[in-house]
């Protein structure tokens, strides 16, 4: 077990800034103080607007007696302040270790106010080992409360990992409509966009992450999911379009992939050379699930790549597989007490990993990268950028910098 | 009026000597440098020879930034001046010299140079022995003025004291000094704790005595090498046997460590514990996660050519210590331009306000420090991020707290920097506390959304998600005002209105490219009014640079939708403008 937990983020976290990406739903974080306190911290920075967290803040009088009434006060509350069409409670961790009958407040509610849907799933601690779990559960309830549409024939829904995908797919789904193919994407800005994921035959996720969320729309709305892989890097892109374009018997999209790997390959092959000339090792450590990104783009240029994944589903085994036979990556899915120790152990000249692991690593003034920096790292633009930039971008000489004046002034205990 | 194509046009005078700019940002000169120097001598009374007019120009200009401070004029008029001014000279001497000051400053003004007037016979014939007269040159430079009024004041020292070991002269600060008194108080504090203590400011904040006692000092430290100091160490040097040192820029970490090891090493002590406190102090820093993963991103203009010091030193800091792109630097002097040249390539000396505007569009910096005009400019194309740190300023106040130089002053930078650039792109990005999410469901055309995936590219990490949602969201929102789908043009628009910070330029090329149209030959950004205008504010958008009507339309027509107008006046164009700062 290692000595902290270095994934992205708790998934009570996780969950509201998801649900908060998008109008028309409200989440509402039932749970104590801090909870709410540091939820609303943390999802501050990557919520695009409507910052207040609603939360029902249990007090200790609740713990005893129950919190089922105040949490149906804030969901009336919150309906006549916002008439959102769905409100999701986030039932955080004590208000299920107290056992609230959330049921129960959601039947009355919805006795009372017979247009509101609210729906709800549990969070916190019940993904102590994949928090991004908190996305999927999150948009699994949010697909509970969804109504069918008919179904638009020939057409395919992409289903994404968090909030921040929503309305992120445009490095993909240019190609897939350009080659004529109506194209739903989950999540996206607005509820009403998001209905329309029922509309979709196929479900072709683009991330781990939604295996409860695909599962559920498949089941809900009679739709086929096919799992290819994660758009993101060179071969990652061309390959999802191509699995796509195989399993819809589409040559435009085989044709518009052709078209693109041509356009790209001179700066394809330039960063290839600059990767060759100067190797690279990458240690890419739990994030937002960005890890089976990130790893993919770095490993197409010909980095040497170890991956600490944070998700375990049947998404991230076939995931898992794939990158281990095209790119021969190294996944570590032991435990460990500190990043530190596989810092030494595999020796990297790069780390990706969360704030609570840069801690460990940025003393030594090697060059660390934040995961959730990387967030929708789909397409051919994202990783050229990337692959452009990477060298540069460790500042392997101001690190130097740095290290020689803290040797010379700072003594060896600093060195 | 002059017209913007007449930018950047350089011609030479009728000697051929010297270069004659177009909407250049006039430099202080010899005679704000005599003024500043004597002005900081906090007990001499300063007498200005000249024109009401030049005395109060210099008095409420350094006033404007500076502490309270007070000097006296012979406030010559036209008669004076042709009749020939010494008895109004005499006459303000006298009631001067009635106030006991502890010195008589004369500093002579532009027409009294010409004309001549015998400022030493006055003084002569008044008697008066603490007094000394400065005659800075017409045509000199800043530097040029604050040398020459040093050196004459090198007569007032006293070549018999005693030396006193460990004590350093402050060679440089003046009034008028972009934040001489915080960088003066960081160095001093470095120098107590090496057990160094300084004898005499040369000469900001200094009294008559400490002018007299200069030479009891065993060093003099040239605090502003790259803009003036030098020749008066030297001259101190001869005359009162004080050897100097101007080796180091004391900015940034590793150069202000530099600068006191080598004092220490001059003066024997041993500086390795305090050294070592700051550099770790500052190693502690940098590894916060706000700091290099925000600079390494980032890139800054140095908008410093009255300032060449700065120049030098804030350039290598910001690029070699906090990993930041340099994309300009304006320099004073070839010397700095060349040291300059070691971490940018893009170095202009004493360029026009139209040369940097053409820089700051063409270059994007994510930060623009200089000086007032530079700020405004910045603030007129877009740019948000901005920082202080030159001449002229108008009203800018400054104090002890905000240094620059020296390991506090590097701390402060780093400070204001990465606050600038985050914590505004933030603001800038982040929609209202209770704002909509979304609009809606917007189609997009096929090149626009093309564009769209190449504009993210050119957000930094550490800002792309938010920034291409509040870029989404702003694009639903038009093209449902338009009732059409997202297209190319709405892409342009929301990019040049809302993009974080100022990236228009790099977006264009982006929109360029999928418009079909390649580098110099494509157009500014398309004009487009959505709303009804009056004839005489359509006018009104004409006189806006081109590269920023586009914004400038938009902008007023989502303030006048706002204030709920239906139709666009003048009236709205200048509360807009007014609104924005512009009016």
């Amino acid at each position: 077990m290692s000595l902290k937990s270095y994934e992205h983020c708790c998934s009570s976290l996780q969950a509201l800034a998801t649900l908060g990406k998008v109008e028309g739903i409200i989440p509402l974080l039932h749970g104590p103080q801090p909870c709410a306190y540091q939820c609303q911290i943390g999802s501050m920075t990557c919520r695009p607007s409507r910052l207040l967290t609603a939360g029902t803040l249990i007090k200790k009088s609740e713990v005893i007696f129950g919190g089922e009434e105040n949490l149906k006060k804030q969901i009336i509350n919150m309906y006549r302040q916002y008439q959102p069409k769905i409100i999701v409670i986030i039932n955080t961790c004590v208000p299920q270790l107290i056992g609230e009958d959330i049921k129960g407040v959601i039947n009355e509610v919805e006795q009372e106010i017979p247009e509101l849907k609210v729906t709800y799933f549990d969070s916190g601690f019940n993904f102590p080992k994949a928090m991004p779990l908190g996305n999927d559960v999150a948009w699994v309830s949010i697909v509970r409360v969804l109504e069918p549409m008919k179904k638009v024939k020939g057409s395919i829904g992409l289903v994404g990992r968090s909030g921040q995908d929503a309305g992120a797919f445009t490095p993909v789904d240019t190609f897939l409509k350009e080659a004529g193919i109506p194209v739903f994407g989950f999540p996206a800005p607005h509820l009403t966009e998001m209905q329309k994921i029922s509309q979709a035959e196929i479900l072709f996720p683009v991330h781990v992450v939604p295996f409860l969320t695909c599962k559920e729309i498949s089941e809900r709305f009679n739709s086929k999911v096919e799992y290819i892989e994660v758009p993101s890097g060179i071969r990652g892109t061309s390959g999802f379009l191509r699995g796509v374009a195989d399993i819809l018997k589409n040559q435009k999209i085989h044709d518009l992939v052709d078209q693109e790997e041509d356009n790209i390959r001179p700066r394809f092959q330039a960063i290839k050379r600059r990767f060759a000339e100067d190797p690279v090792k990458v240690l890419i450590v739990y994030g937002p699930a960005s890890e089976f990104s990130l790893s993919k783009i770095l490993a197409d240029f010909g980095a040497e790549v170890i991956m600490v994944p944070s998700m375990r589903n049947k998404f991230a085994q076939m995931e898992k597989e794939l990158q281990k036979k095209r790119y021969g990556l190294t996944i570590v899915e032991e435990d460990f007490d500190l990043l530190e120790d596989l810092n030494e152990m595999y020796k990297p000249d790069v780390i990706f990993c969360e704030v609570q692991g840069r801690v460990e690593i940025i003393p030594k003034l090697m060059p660390v990268f934040c995961n959730m920096m990387y967030l929708t790292a789909y397409g051919y633009d994202f990783a050229l950028d990337i692959g452009e930039n990477f060298h540069n971008a460790m500042k392997r000489g101001v690190l130097a910098n740095w290290k020689d004046m803290v040797k010379r002034y700072g003594g060896e205990l600093h060195a | 009026m002059l017209k913007s194509n007449q930018a950047g046009e350089r011609t030479h005078d009728l000697t051929g000597l010297r270069e004659l700019k177009m909407k250049e940002i006039h430099k202080p000169s010899s005679f704000e440098g005599a003024l500043w120097i004597t002005l900081g001598i906090k007990d001499a009374r300063v007498i200005f020879h000249a024109p009401p007019g030049c005395f109060i120009n210099q008095a409420q200009g350094l006033l404007m930034y500076e502490y309270c401070l007070d000097f006296y004029t012979t406030s010559l008029s036209y008669a004076n001046v042709m009749q020939g001014a010494e008895d109004r000279l005499e006459e303000v001497l006298r009631k001067t010299i009635e106030k006991r000051p502890n010195l008589v400053i004369i500093v002579t003004s532009p027409s009294v140079e010409i004309t001549g007037d015998d400022v030493e016979g006055v003084l002569d014939k008044v008697g008066y022995k603490n007094c000394v007269i400065i005659h800075p040159p017409i045509g000199g430079t800043l530097n040029e003025g604050k040398e020459k009024a040093l050196i004459t004041l090198t007569s007032l020292m006293d070549p018999t004291v005693e030396k006193v070991g460990k004590t350093v002269n402050l060679i440089g600060p003046s009034l008028g000094t972009f934040n001489w008194r915080a960088d003066v108080f960081e160095l001093k504090r470095m120098l107590s704790n090496i057990g160094i203590n300084v004898n005499a400011v040369l000469t900001a904040g200094s009294l008559t005595k400490d002018i007299i006692n200069a030479p009891c000092a065993s060093l003099n430290l040239c605090i502003y090498p790259y803009d003036w100091g030098i020749d008066t160490a030297k001259l101190m040097e001869k005359k009162f046997n004080i050897p100097y040192l101007a080796n180091h820029v004391p900015i940034g970490f590793r150069e202000s460590a530099a600068w006191l090891e080598e004092i220490a090493d001059f003066f024997k002590v041993d500086a390795r514990n305090y050294l070592k406190e700051e550099i770790i102090s500052g190693y502690e820093l940098i590894q916060a996660m706000m700091v290099l993963p925000i600079t390494f991103e980032s890139s800054v203009a140095l908008s410093l050519d009255n300032h060449d010091t700065y120049a030098v030193g804030m350039s290598h800091y910001f690029k070699k210590e906090l990993g930041m792109e340099i994309s300009l630097v304006a320099v004073g002097s070839e010397t700095a331009a060349n040291k300059v040249k070691e971490v940018c390539e893009n170095v202009m000396v004493s360029p026009t306000i139209d040369e940097k505007k053409e820089q700051f569009l063409e270059k994007s910096p994510m930060m623009i420090m200089g000086n007032f005009y530079d700020v405004k400019i910045a603030k007129e194309l877009g740019f948000t991020n901005t920082l202080f740190a030159d001449l002229p300023t108008m009203g800018y106040q400054s104090t002890e707290a905000s240094p620059y130089m020296g390991f506090m002053g590097a701390k402060n930078l780093i400070q204001h920097t990465v606050n600038q650039i985050y914590m505004n792109i933030f603001f800038e990005t982040k929609g209202g506390i209770e704002e909509t999410i979304s609009v809606g469901e917007v189609s997009w055309d096929l090149d626009a959304q093309k564009a769209f995936v190449k504009v993210a590219d050119m957000i930094p990490h550490f800002i792309k998600a938010i920034a291409m949602r509040k870029l989404q969201k702003k694009a639903e929102e038009l093209a449902i005002q338009k009732k059409s789908k997202i297209t190319l043009d709405i892409v342009r628009t929301v990019t040049d209105q809302y993009t974080p910070t100022r990236f228009k330029s790099k977006f264009l090329s982006a929109l360029k490219e999928n418009d079909g149209v390649k580098g110099d030959q494509a157009l500014p950004s398309e004009v487009k009014f959505t709303m009804t205008w009056d004839a005489k504010a359509k006018a009104m958008m004409n006189k806006v640079p081109k590269e920023v009507r586009a914004m400038a339309i938009s902008g007023t027509e989502e303030f006048a939708q706002e204030k709920g107008y239906k139709r666009v006046t003048v009236k709205v164009v200048n509360e807009f403008k007014k609104e924005s700062g512009m009016g």
